[in-house]
């Protein structure tokens, strides 16, 4: 089987099997949440709580990104707070505004957007990159993170870095031919598409959801969160 | 084989000695040869020898032409049109005096039974040595039934033929690796010569048409050599289809700039942008477009305003919209199947949480124990 062989099916079946998958799966996980037993809510409100949606996610996306010194995480581990930042601007920014991605996107959604330059998210790529390694090397050698490692962690962090690494060698032309990097990173995107509502990287969907959550109680109780 | 060399072909059809030499030095060229430094023969590596126009001559002046069946089968005779109308008259004159093509549908001034007849006794005088040049798809569906010359099956005539052959060169896509005629769904279940015939050197030069030039280089390569070239996984000559379309792009700096036309008519498209985003398949396309060019090195698609299609790549007819970013994975899940998973995940996971939720009521009315 040649490359090409490999790339087409990457491409299409395995493509849609696993966006299926994922589509799927996610659901799954978010009706298991909603379908928890929530309680009544019997006690009058303190505060708004839609102003402390606003104000939750405001924080998150604003504050405790730019602002460390707030948050003890900086002060405690300064790797995972800096490292984890950066990648997760770099993914976020390769993932949409990269040109590739984003007609990826429309294909999938049916619309597109303007893109950013190739250097430009080439280095947010390569900084996603060495954040990556530095996290891995903070968890080799942090007490901490070392404790509250486990294969499922390993295992994350693996397939994570593998579309990235792929990606980023399938831009700069280092693997040869072309579909066999092509091939490589597709079949890695698969696997990670597969195996995010398996594993803890479905935080990206959940982040949303428990922000909402936390601010309605704290909106409710009146207090800042 | 016939027994006058080319050489001497050439100089009873006018051709002088300065027109030949100038013919060889351009097919040496064309099919990458020469191109080392000048250096004293001594001070090169014994694997590096400068292959140039004197060498090409020799060959000439020595060999006699091959004898050449060409068949055509589902094709649309553009490979042979591309080659007859190729604006180097010279070099394709060149190759057509240095082969003798025996057999051609399209270009035999006579039809029917003798036309048969006559390939019949050409390949049983040449047997072993004829190169069989092949145009267009073999359907294999109803043994055969969808293409017929004289009565008989394209794949009875392509064995047949493929048999008695030094080598097979499947030309075009079609030829190479089915085609048009091999799309989806494939009504005719046709295939590419090298799925079929296994025993034979198969060579592809796919295109959609093959360039005329890489065909005529291939051909000057195997009269020269007297063997094939270099193939690659795909049995394509190395020497032509050794890099993309995008390697070798002329809007290539507009790739790396991310500067891309959006649509035909913008801004992008007048300034000469990089095509991707319009669908070009130039970075997994492996052909000589983007250095040989097409009419007398005039344009190729790209240049002229066009995203690569991908025409030399197989199944390139599947390989998702012409016009729509490679990117793009082939295909999309449809909105019922996402429906039908998104409905599947819902029912799924609410009903784990009500199984879950009747468990722990019975464990809230069970007599309460110890929780660490």
């Amino acid at each position: 089987m040649d490359w090409y062989t490999i790339l087409e099916f990457a491409r299409g079946p395995l493509f849609k099997v696993a966006w299926l998958v994922f589509i799927g799966g996610m659901t799954y996980r978010l009706a298991r949440v909603i379908f928890l037993t929530w309680k009544k809510d019997k006690v009058p409100s303190s505060g708004s709580k839609l102003n402390g949606v606003a104000k939750s996610y405001l924080k998150g996306f604003l504050v405790w990104p730019f602002v460390p010194w707030v948050k003890r995480t900086f002060s405690k581990n300064m790797v995972t707070y800096l490292a984890g930042g950066l990648f997760h601007l770099g993914l976020l920014v390769v993932l949409i505004l990269g040109t590739p991605h984003m007609l990826a996107w429309k294909s999938l959604l049916g619309f597109g957007w303007p893109t950013l330059p190739l250097p430009i998210t080439d280095w947010l790529a390569a900084v996603a990159i060495v954040a990556m390694v530095a996290l891995l090397i903070n968890r080799l050698v942090n007490p901490v993170m070392k404790l509250i490692t486990g294969p499922a962690e390993w295992l994350n962090w693996t397939l994570v870095f593998l579309p990235m690494i792929s990606g980023y060698l399938m831009t700069h032309h280092l693997i040869n031919p072309y579909e066999k990097a092509f091939s490589l990173h597709m079949l890695t995107v698969d696997l990670l598409l597969i195996w995010i509502p398996l594993s803890r990287i479905s935080h990206f969907m959940f982040y949303f959801f428990s922000r909402t959550v936390q601010g309605i109680y704290f909106g409710k109780r009146g207090v800042n969160p | 084989m016939p027994k006058e060399t080319v050489y001497e072909h050439l100089q009873k059809e006018g051709v002088s000695r300065r027109d030949f030499l100038k013919m060889c030095g351009m097919l040496a060229g064309v099919m990458g040869l020469g191109q080392l430094p000048a250096l004293e023969d001594g001070r090169l590596p014994p694997d590096l020898h400068p292959v140039t126009t004197r060498q090409v001559a020799r060959a000439l002046e020595t060999k006699p032409r091959i004898p050449v069946i060409w068949l055509e089968f589902q094709d649309c005779a553009g490979c042979s049109e591309a080659l007859t109308r190729s604006q180097s008259p010279t070099l394709v004159n060149l190759v057509m005096n240095v082969i003798s093509v025996e057999y051609h549908e399209t270009l035999t001034a006579a039809a029917g039974f003798q036309t048969e007849a006559n390939k019949e006794a050409v390949m049983e005088k040449y047997r072993g040595q004829y190169l069989l040049v092949v145009e267009g798809s073999i359907p294999t569906g109803d043994n055969g039934a969808y293409c017929t010359i004289g009565g008989r099956s394209a794949l009875d005539l392509l064995t047949e033929a493929a048999q008695g052959a030094a080598a097979v060169v499947a030309t075009g896509n079609c030829a190479s690796f089915g085609g048009l005629p091999k799309a989806k769904p494939n009504p005719t279940s046709a295939k590419g010569v090298w799925e079929i015939i296994t025993d034979k050197p198969v060579l592809n030069i796919p295109g959609c048409p093959a360039i005329p030039e890489v065909f005529t280089g291939t051909l000057a390569h195997y009269i020269v050599f007297g063997a094939l070239p270099e193939l690659d996984s795909l049995n394509r000559p190395l020497t032509f289809y050794g890099n993309t379309i995008h390697d070798r792009c002329l809007r290539r700096p507009f790739y790396e700039a991310g500067k891309f036309a959006g649509s035909f008519d913008d801004e992008g498209a007048r300034n000469g942008w990089c095509l991707y985003k319009l669908g070009c398949k130039g970075p997994t396309t492996y052909n000589a477009c983007a250095v040989m060019k097409w009419d007398q090195g005039l344009s190729f698609p790209v240049q002229s305003g066009h995203p690569c299609l991908g025409c030399s790549e197989p199944n390139f007819w599947d390989g998702g919209g012409f016009y729509q970013g490679q990117s793009a994975p082939l295909s999309r899940p449809e909105a019922t199947a996402v429906g039908a998973a998104v409905a599947a995940g819902a029912v799924a996971g609410a009903a784990a949480s009500a199984i879950g939720r009747s468990k722990n009521k019975k464990q809230a009315n069970e007599p309460a124990k110890d929780e660490d």
